[in-house]
């Protein structure tokens, strides 16, 4: 899942697909980088200049269309926690509502129920949209997550969602300090034993950063270790900045895992 | 009885070397002016730690099991009991063992963060009346909403609340402390309000003179160890 922020203050890539042809020329890239999914988000995560919903419906509405139109079997999803963006969204083309906030907008699964779209259904231990953790404080981290996004995905598909699309993310750092993301994913293969299919958002993110004391920009090694040992306990979607990068050591995974082939074995078997 | 002296600290999980791993180092003065506070309260019959929790009033003995696991820190610990103790607490107990007054005996109360100015003020009277001679740690932290880097947006109040506050632990001067606005400070997320409220009406007519310690905030969060001694 390749990520395509139409923002101008996003903190990995700080607006560099904020206009429409860069948008679209890093869809593209993505594609051919062997992206199997997109996440668009219209709405930087973190706290920042409030975006209304007509500027968050301007930044994406017409971007899906013409993402939809290029690509026509590409699964779009879109990174949004207001019910009426999903709704839009989904009748403009995209496949899968990303709802990082949690179902802070009640309607959100009804919202996606009624496009068709699957949803994302994550974990922020109660914290309001765009704000940070401070003294978050959990029992297990791991039982809690588990509880709340299961319910999230029950839910959903009470609200009508098909079942088959939906995912669950543990939604590293938010709501969680650093020692509680880096437990969500050591302990990963717990949340697939759900049998829901996890997503994992770990992508350069500041658990990473503090772990190994290093800024955002030089948090991709580190990245790919840490969705290494995710798609390794059972994480079946990957939310990344770095295309190749990922699709390579998930390729390299697959293959250790049993579940593909090498490309090609010919090294002392002539 | 009079309340002989008391010691003001925050209590940020942060604070334990366990739950910072490499960034320990950066709070060694701050952990050390609250040792050395603490320190100061040996003389003491008996001690009271006051800090924030659910409700109001609950008491807790020596025993009483507080963690730092909720915060990733498992392998960290007080007492010897169930962990019952909020966070307030849990620091407090957490650096009274390691201090000079770790042999007193104690008992922790909580008081509600949103607490009610006057059953503060009768709280800490009452605590006054209870003990001979009796030694207040007071855990309480300042506005996290203190800069643009803070844990909770930057409040432009902020900084103001906790000059003030930083004024009055220095002087102590428990009519301001007794005077805080309870909705400015849910405002300013300063959860040490009320248990500053509670030393306020402990000390009011104790004689106890001020000094302030440490005041800064480092991650965004204020932080105060203030000293309060005859």
């Amino acid at each position: 899942m390749a990520i395509v922020n139409r923002t101008p203050d996003s903190f990995f890539d700080r607006g560099a697909t904020y206009a429409t042809d860069a948008a679209y020329e890093a869809i593209d890239r993505a594609v051919a980088d062997g992206a199997d999914l997109v996440d668009i988000g219209g709405v930087k995560a973190g706290y920042g200049e409030p975006v209304s919903e007509e500027e968050e419906l301007r930044r994406t509405v017409d971007f899906v269309a013409g993402i939809r139109d290029r690509h026509p079997d590409l699964v779009i999803s879109v990174d949004t926690y207001r019910s009426g963006v999903a709704r839009r969204v989904g009748a403009a083309g995209a496949n899968l509502i990303n709802d990082t906030w949690a179902g802070s907008d009640p309607q959100m699964p009804a919202a996606a129920a009624e496009v068709g779209a699957g949803l994302v259904c994550s974990h922020v231990g109660g914290l309001t949209p765009r704000t940070d953790p401070h003294r978050m404080a959990y029992d297990d981290v791991v039982a809690d997550v588990i509880r709340t996004t299961t319910g999230l995905a029950e839910r959903a598909v009470a609200e009508g969602v098909s079942r088959d699309a939906i995912v669950i993310d543990p939604t590293h750092d938010f709501g969680k300090n650093t020692l509680q993301s880096l437990e969500l994913t050591r302990r990963l293969d717990e949340l697939a034993a759900t049998g829901w299919p996890v997503l994992v958002a770990v992508s350069n993110k500041d658990f990473i950063g503090e772990t190994l004391d290093l800024p955002p920009g030089q948090r991709g090694t580190g990245t790919i270790a840490a969705l290494s040992v995710s798609a390794w306990l059972g994480a079946r979607v990957f939310r990344v900045h770095d295309v190749p990068a990922a699709r390579q050591a998930l390729d390299l995974i697959a293959v250790l895992r049993g579940v593909a082939l090498p490309a090609g074995t010919r090294r002392s078997l002539a | 009885m009079p309340v002989v002296a008391a010691a003001v600290c925050p209590h940020p999980p942060l604070l334990v070397p366990e739950v910072a791993g490499g960034a320990a180092a950066e709070l060694d003065d701050l952990r050390a002016a609250c040792l050395a506070a603490i320190d100061r309260l040996a003389e003491a019959d008996a001690l009271v730690i006051v800090g924030s929790g659910p409700v109001t009033g609950t008491r807790y003995d020596a025993s009483a099991g507080g963690s730092f696991g909720p915060y990733g820190a498992r392998d960290v610990r007080v007492g010897s009991g169930d962990f019952v103790l909020p966070l307030s607490l849990t620091v407090g107990a957490w650096l009274v063992e390691q201090s000079k007054a770790a042999g007193l005996p104690r008992v922790s109360i909580t008081v509600a963060v949103d607490e009610t100015p006057a059953a503060c003020l009768a709280l800490g009277q009452e605590i006054a009346h209870g003990n001979d001679r009796v030694a207040l740690l007071v855990m309480g932290d300042g506005s996290p909403r203190r800069s643009e880097h803070s844990p909770v947006h930057l409040h432009p109040r902020a900084e103001l609340f906790d000059s003030t506050v930083a004024a009055a632990l220095d002087l102590a001067d428990t009519d301001t402390l007794a005077a805080l606005d309870p909705d400015i400070a849910t405002e300013l997320h300063a959860a040490g309000r009320a248990p500053w409220q509670v030393l306020a009406g402990a000390t009011a007519t104790a004689g106890l003179r001020g000094h302030l310690a440490y005041h800064a905030a480092p991650y965004g969060v204020g932080y105060f160890v203030a000293s309060w001694t005859l």
